[in-house]
């Protein structure tokens, strides 16, 4: 398989991301409503109460808020890793990719995903306090995952000096 | 950068423009400007043998080492 160009890995791989990018715009987008919305679920309820052509049972308390915005903020996260890694392959189909910021874009991947498990762990420890449904769990293949991201933005950190020696080689 | 080039003052002694030591040597003007403006990092033996051999020259004619640079 060609590593770039028409029919490439790096093309299928782009055309795949840019898809999971739109998916989760339109969560992203859908969860953000509904967190501004989710105050004013009682006034909507209110609204729609002497309708007899619509039933609504139950509501939104705080345990659905931790939810929702649990949900937000890992798909903001997934956003943020997604576009950063259409950045990095967007610099290996129009050029060379071992350039520094695609080693700085590594590192915020890193950090991204770092900053998601942080949540993951401050959404689960307020679900046990206010009886939300977030998982608190967290693989070893993540985290490994995690260390894995940092080690690539130090070869590509090297990778780029030695591009840039190499190019002022005479 | 401690190691200067000369190469512009060796060319103007020989009386030959970097063009022409480009065609010589078959080293790239845009290679050889980065070596004249002293933009280079590195430089390969057969690059300076054969600029040398062009313009029968000593490495040490081309490449000084400035000790206030270092």
């Amino acid at each position: 398989m060609r590593a770039i160009g028409k029919g490439s890995l790096a093309s299928i791989l782009a055309m795949g991301l840019h898809v999971t990018r739109i998916i989760l715009l339109i969560a992203l987008f859908g969860l953000g409503a509904a967190i501004i919305l989710m105050p004013f679920v009682p006034f909507i309820i209110d609204i729609f109460r002497d309708s007899e052509d619509v039933r609504i049972s139950g509501g939104a308390d705080l345990s659905d808020f931790i939810e929702v915005t649990h949900g937000f903020v890992s798909i903001a996260v997934m956003l943020f890793v997604v576009n950063r890694l259409l950045e990095i392959l967007k610099t290996l189909r129009f050029g060379s990719p071992f350039v520094r910021e695609n080693a700085e874009r590594f590192r915020s991947v890193g950090y991204a995903l770092l900053i998601g498990e942080g949540a993951k762990f401050a959404f689960g420890f307020l679900s046990i306090i206010f009886d939300a449904d977030v998982s608190i769990n967290s693989s070893m293949i993540t985290w490994i995952a995690i260390v894995a991201v940092f080690v690539l933005a130090e070869v590509f950190h090297e990778g780029a000096r030695m591009k840039e020696e190499q190019d002022l080689t005479v | 950068m401690s190691i200067s080039v000369k190469l512009d003052r060796v060319l103007l002694d020989r009386g030959m423009s970097l063009t022409e030591l480009s065609e010589r040597v078959g080293v790239t003007i845009a290679n050889l400007s980065i070596l004249k403006t002293g933009k280079a990092k590195a430089i390969r033996f057969s690059t300076l043998e054969a600029i040398c051999k062009e313009l029968d020259c000593q490495p040490g004619d081309i490449l000084f080492f400035d000790e206030e640079g270092a």
